[in-house]
């Protein structure tokens, strides 16, 4: 099954859809209700981009020099968006299941098709699949709202992608997120620390990842909020990591550090596993709360597209 | 603690290969996960909460192992000395007299002294060594082998339950000898006697028996019951004289130590008759002859004796409570004389029991009625009446006989008057003190000639039309038979043949005991056996108790919580599987 077959490409068109009218709107409905009476400050040019409001084209600029540019006002700068993937080799998960066959190939429709990650079957999405998913929605909804958007790999080869901006980049984002490899371990702490730093222009910053990781996320939080960003975080667990389906004597091997870990598992060690589970994702929202960052937790095989129309936008990060 | 087969332990080696296959089974499988760092937490937490973890994992294996040692041991079949009674070749002897049915066990009134007496038994059997032999001799009447040498058990247990007390006297004497024949040669014999010391036993010769035989081995004695208190029926007899109504009289006795209150019933054909309140001191008996209130018709009669209601002594044994007697005197038989006149024959009749006698004249002739038997004392009826007939001397021939000549038997003949001895009818009968004068010569084919001189039959008797008929050829007058005993005892047996006494049976079950020396339930310290006094045994001997059984039934409980304990663990989630069915 390919990343994006026809449905989920019409459910991207449909996620742009709600969400380009819904911020053309707020943005016309703001600038009314809000600035009425007041002078409005101009702040910058942007190259203009087709769709853009024709009201807002600077008329004396394209007839001198030949370029259109569409003014932009104080309240109206554009968003940076930057999306870090996480693509450690842990979120190419679930594991291999006994009967899992081999998947087929996508009906020849002319896209490209590339294999997903090993492991998932039919109707159970790897972590990283779900990942690439969202990250393909919520960078389609940038790009149609001309946001600045930029795309990080934490783990894996570690590529970025972008910052670009407007619609006609949206080809080149599939083709770079479809490109993207899970593996190697990495430590978020670290990585989010590290991009805090580099900031360019901070905005809203959405983490994708599992956080599986012993130290937890609380000073990459706490760098990112600093210099400003606001912070949302999607942790992606697969099914039977929330409820597992194994039995019996074990020895389970971690697929970033190869440690083995020897278990017995039987129904009481999987309610205690079960209880750890829910206690640890509830301390990562309480970091995230704690720093005014959103946490929305989400399951590999739920419907990415409602993650985004409804968990997200309940959260404040998508309009 | 002792071992049969230590060799056995042996197997304990096969501990190694069930811990080399526990830690084979136990190579885990692998499986590959997103991330170790939750679950080493959760193992973390677990060894926190339990530390008995690792027990917990091992558990399977540590079951396995004590179930190997059950079995292990099983094999080995352990033993314990345990002090008993006989060892080697063993007869047990149960004494099954009626004294063994004395309730006066301390375990209640329904166990009786033979059931102590199988109970000891059992537990010498329990106790046996795997080469004892034993064989079990219940002495009743006769002895009586109940299982023979056998080192099972199941046959001794299943000849034990199945034995039972008797009514009489045991034989001792017979059931030694039996015992000590199968004891000859063998090294080491015991003889366990389990008994109360009664009869024989005591030895003592106030009983007239002759004391009992030593016999070879070692003799045990094993005394049972406790108590002497009894009281029994010792006799019980009906009386008749000729012209009087019956009597009874009855006899009981208290062998106890106390003074007995009881209460004596007396019924005739189930007909309470009387019943009175009677005292009888410790050790004496009253004997009495009961009213029967003129009742002179009746076929049975029972004595029953128990307590009386508020008594405080106690009577052990049951069995010598009730006596029995048959009287069939009621039944008396008609008899019609037709003589002219004889008085011997008319007294020696009526001195015969239940014989209604009847005289009639000659010439008067034959009165009518129904008589069991008709006598024609020198006459010939010109029609026979029905029943049984006797003719002496009669003058003129019948249908049944031709009357002949008169035959005279000189004086000084030396000829003997020959009685056919071996006819059951003439046991008693002896003429060889009787004289005779003379007799008519009768011929009856269908007779047999009972008493023949040398020239003719003096009496003849047989069946004929489905009567008892009888002749005597010749008159009393011409004899001195009239004088003789024999005279007396010729009728008797004349009567008896014609009217054979009825017999009236007892009641189903009824047994009289009237044995003073088993009503003597006081139990004996002693036993004396060919002039040795055998005491009380003690445990001397040393026999086994295996415990392999217990053993094995603790395995199997072992094996059934380890195969629950086993599914238990490896059983998977069932509500999982629905769910990832339900998403695909």
């Amino acid at each position: 099954m390919p990343l994006f077959d026809d449905a989920a490409r019409r459910k991207l068109e449909q996620v742009t859809l709600v969400a380009s009218r819904a911020r053309a709107g707020a943005i016309k409905g703001e600038r009314r209700s809000s600035k009425r009476g007041t002078s409005i400050e101009f702040a910058d040019y942007r190259d203009y981009v087709p769709g853009d409001d024709l009201r807002r084209l600077d008329w004396n600029v394209y007839a001198r020099l030949d370029r259109p540019l569409t003014k932009l006002y104080e309240d109206e700068e554009d968003l940076a968006v930057h999306l870090l993937l996480d693509a450690s080799a842990s979120m190419d998960y679930p594991a291999p299941d006994a009967d899992s066959s081999p998947t087929p190939a996508g009906e020849g429709s002319g896209q490209a098709v590339v294999p997903v990650s090993k492991g998932s079957r039919e109707g159970v999405a790897s972590k990283f699949d779900m990942a690439r998913r969202l990250i393909a929605g919520l960078g389609v909804i940038a790009l149609t709202a001309n946001d600045r958007l930029t795309i990080t790999v934490l783990g894996g080869r570690g590529e970025s992608f972008g910052p670009v901006r407007g619609r006609g980049a949206a080809a080149r984002l599939l083709a770079f997120i479809e490109s993207v490899r899970p593996g190697g371990a990495v430590d978020l702490d670290a990585a989010l620390k590290g991009y805090a730093g580099r900031a360019a222009r901070p905005g809203l910053c959405v983490l994708i990842s599992d956080l599986m990781v012993p130290s937890g996320i609380r000073d990459g939080l706490n760098a990112l909020v600093g210099r400003g960003y606001q912070v949302g975080v999607v942790h992606v667990l697969a099914p039977t990591e929330i409820d597992p389906t194994l039995n019996g004597d074990l020895r389970l091997v971690d697929s970033e550090t190869g440690a083995a870990q020897e278990v017995t598992l039987d129904d009481s060690l999987r309610d205690l596993y079960k209880r750890r589970l829910a206690s640890w994702r509830d301390g990562l929202a309480a970091d995230c709360r704690q720093r005014g960052a959103a946490f929305i937790p989400t399951v590999s095989d739920a419907p990415w597209e409602k993650i985004i129309l409804s968990d997200l936008r309940r959260a404040g990060l998508v309009k | 603690m002792q071992l049969l087969t230590p060799l056995a332990l042996l197997g304990a080696l096969l501990a190694i290969p069930i811990i080399l296959l526990y830690m084979l089974r136990l190579r885990r499988r692998e499986v590959v996960v997103s991330s170790n760092f939750l679950w080493a937490q959760v193992i973390r937490d677990q060894e926190a909460n339990t530390p008995w973890q690792r027990l917990r994992r091992n558990l399977l294996l540590i079951l396995q192992l004590i179930l190997l040692a059950a079995i292990v041991l099983a094999l080995a079949r352990p033993f314990q000395i345990v002090p008993t009674l006989g060892a080697g070749r063993i007869a047990v002897l149960i004494d099954a007299s009626a004294s063994m049915n004395a309730t006066d066990s301390p375990g209640g009134d329904s166990i009786s002294r033979f059931d102590q007496a199988r109970a000891i038994a059992r537990e010498v059997i329990d106790a046996r060594r795997p080469d004892d032999v034993i064989t079990l001799i219940r002495v009743g009447a006769a002895p009586d082998v109940l299982a023979p040498y056998t080192s099972d058990a199941d046959p001794l247990y299943a000849a034990l339950d199945g034995a039972q007390p008797g009514l009489g006297a045991a034989d001792w004497d017979a059931a030694l000898t039996l015992a000590a024949a199968g004891g000859a040669g063998a090294a080491d014999f015991d003889v366990l006697i389990i008994s109360d010391g009664g009869g024989a036993l005591r030895g003592t010769a106030t009983d007239g028996g002759r004391a009992l035989p030593a016999i070879p081995g070692d003799l045990r004695y094993i005394p049972v019951g406790v108590s002497a208190e009894n009281v029994g029926i010792t006799a019980l007899a009906v009386d008749v004289l000729p012209g009087q109504p019956p009597q009874l009289f009855t006899q009981i006795e208290n062998f106890g130590t106390t003074a007995a209150d009881i209460v004596i019933d007396l019924r005739a054909d189930d007909v309470l008759i009387d019943a009175i309140n009677q005292t009888i001191p410790a050790g004496s008996s009253f004997s009495f002859i009961p009213d029967l209130g003129g009742l002179d018709s009746f076929e049975t009669v029972r004595v029953g004796v128990t307590r009386a209601a508020d008594a405080t002594s106690v009577d052990h044994l049951a069995a010598d409570d009730a006596a029995w007697a048959v009287y069939d005197g009621g039944a008396t038989r008609r008899v019609l004389l037709i003589s002219a006149g004889s008085l011997f024959l008319e007294q020696g009749l009526r001195s015969l029991p239940r014989l209604d006698v009847t005289l009639a004249d000659p010439a008067s002739g034959i009165p009518t009625g129904n008589y069991d038997l008709t006598i024609f004392d020198g006459f010939t009826p010109p029609r026979l009446p029905a029943g049984d007939l006797l003719f002496i001397d009669p003058p003129e021939s019948s249908p049944l006989f031709t009357v002949g000549a008169l035959t005279v038997i000189p004086a000084d003949a030396i000829g003997t008057i020959r009685v056919e001895r071996d006819d059951p009818r003439l046991t008693y009968v002896d003429f060889s003190g009787v004289n005779l004068l003379q007799f008519r010569q009768v011929t009856a084919p269908w007779a047999d000639v009972l008493i023949r001189a040398d020239d003719g039959a003096l009496l003849l008797a047989g069946d004929i039309d489905g009567r008892q008929v009888a002749i005597m050829p010749f008159a009393l007058r011409d004899s001195d038979l009239p004088l003789n005993i024999q005279f007396p005892i010729l009728l008797s047996a004349l009567t008896d043949w014609f009217l054979p006494p009825t017999t009236v049976a007892l009641p189903d079950g009824a047994v009289n005991l009237f044995d003073p020396a088993e009503s003597a339930i006081a139990p004996t310290a002693t036993i004396t056996l060919g002039g040795t006094v055998v005491t009380p045994a003690q445990e001397a001997e040393f026999g086994q108790r295996e415990y392999w059984g217990w053993l094995a039934l603790a395995a199997l409980a072992i094996a059934l919580i380890e195969w629950i304990l086993y599914h238990r663990r490896m059983r998977a989630p069932g509500i999982l599987n629905l769910r990832r069915k339900a998403a695909l």
